[in-house]
């Protein structure tokens, strides 16, 4: 051996060779994990909901829609048509008032949604004085 | 009382001192009664908020010891031997179960020794299971299951039934005024559940997603329409890794999320740095883990805070 340097000088590269592979593995660069691919922004199909509300008794009615103008009543009335273009996909959801006065007592206050003259949603919601609750319309 | 002693004096002629003797036991009697239905049912709660329905049903006959207090991060809590005795001074604990509490299973056995009746509300409601990313290698506390259930308003009603029970059980004379207790309250959470849909039906359906400190809110995403997106695991102890957070900065951009939410017991440090690379602002601080102080020291007043601070950063 000490009379080869050539071959120590082999042996020497090798093992430090040898050592580089752990090295190596543990300081490579990780492979970048794919970002989630976001779903393709497809231009909305927007549809338009027809809004029927219906009163036992006259009071102020109204209809809301997230980031649209709210429908009122100009008076007690017993009834309130409304309509709303929305996503078609994913229809936002309905806050229904209807302001009894409350001498009227135990009062309903019904709302329907339609869909090009198809019935998506009938609810009906009873209580005295401020009579309020939320509809979900159901995704086509 | 007096009457019947009244009549006893006239009708059988005794001697004074026999009548002395009867008058001082149905006094001793009437006072050991007064004295055992004043002495309240010894509750325990290592959840804050099983802890104010508890005080709601059980109202003055009932004394609840919460051992788990507003502000604690329970995912890291481990009771004292302080904590140990008073537990098993008390008649009930509550817990929130699901895996909530890691060391409940330590405390099962002595508690049947102490005679504790345990209560647990993850046995009543419906568990949802959740996504647990990067724990392939090690266990943790929450398997699958979510445990944050109170964030469902259907299942802390389930809840309050399952806690009124405990109370009749433990303490039969007072089933009239834990029933009727029980009943308002449930009242109560039914005006709340349609209080929170009428101030979410103000926000689009598009803009119904939660980043948050820590996936505690899954409940209310299921139940309200949201999509959870959160920097840590199900635990707070979960750190998330630079590429987790890189992605979910991708993520709120291409979503365009106007806000996100810190939590009340959680340090916001990292929902700082996403908002310094997004245009998302820090949209408020969310009780997630339990209640909080203040305006959250209820259970009502939490949901309240919670939907509105939601609401007012999203819309």
């Amino acid at each position: 051996m000490r009379g080869f340097p050539l071959l120590r000088l082999f042996l020497v590269a090798a093992g430090l060779e040898l050592l580089g592979v752990p090295v190596w593995l543990l300081t490579r660069p990780a492979p970048s994990v794919p970002l989630p691919a976001s779903a393709p922004i497809e231009p909305q199909k927007m549809a338009v909901y027809d809004v029927l509300l219906t009163s036992s008794a006259p009071a102020r009615l109204a209809v809301r829609v997230a980031n649209q103008p709210s429908v009122e009543s100009a008076g007690p009335a017993t009834s309130l048509s409304a309509s709303f273009t929305m996503n078609a996909a994913e229809p936002e959801d309905l806050a229904v008032f209807g302001n009894f006065d409350p001498a009227a007592g135990n009062s309903a206050l019904r709302v329907e949604v339609r869909l090009a003259g198809r019935t998506l949603a009938d609810s009906t919601f009873w209580g005295t004085g401020l009579v309020e609750d939320v509809v979900t319309i159901p995704k086509p | 009382m007096q009457v019947f002693f009244a009549i006893d004096l006239h009708d059988r002629g005794e001697p004074v001192s026999s009548m002395m003797n009867r008058l001082l036991m149905a006094t001793v009697v009437l006072a050991w009664a007064t004295f055992a239905q004043a002495e309240p049912l010894r509750v325990a709660s290592l959840s804050t908020v099983m802890a104010d329905l508890a005080r709601d049903i059980g109202a003055e006959r009932v004394e609840v010891t919460e051992i788990v207090k507003p502000g604690v991060d329970p995912h890291i809590y481990e009771p004292t031997p302080g904590d140990r005795k008073t537990i098993a001074k008390s008649q009930i604990l509550l817990a929130s179960g699901l895996g909530f509490e890691g060391y409940l299973d330590k405390l099962r056995p002595s508690l049947e020794k102490a005679g504790v009746r345990l209560v647990v509300g993850g046995d009543v409601v419906k568990p949802i299971e959740t996504a647990c990313e990067e724990h392939e290698d090690h266990d943790h506390s929450h398997g699958s299951t979510d445990p944050h259930w109170w964030h469902s308003i259907s299942n802390v009603q389930a809840v309050v039934a399952q806690i009124c029970d405990a109370f009749i059980a433990a303490d039969p004379a007072g089933q009239a005024d834990y029933e009727a207790n029980a009943k308002k309250l449930q009242s109560r959470l039914a005006a709340l559940s349609k209080w929170v849909r009428l101030q979410l039906a103000a926000l689009p359906k598009a803009s119904r997603v939660l980043v948050t400190s820590h996936d505690a809110l899954g409940y209310f995403a299921k139940d309200n329409g949201f999509e959870i997106l959160a920097v840590q695991g199900i635990s707070t102890s979960d750190q998330p890794s630079s590429q987790k957070v890189k992605r979910l900065i991708e993520e709120i951009k291409v979503r365009k999320v106007k806000a996100i939410f810190a939590e009340n017991i959680e340090n916001p440090k990292v929902l700082e740095q996403i908002t310094n690379e997004t245009v998302a602002k820090l949209g408020g601080v969310l009780c997630a883990d339990g209640l909080g102080s203040g305006a959250t020291a209820t259970y009502e007043g939490m949901m309240k805070s919670n939907v509105s601070t939601i609401v007012e950063a999203l819309k």
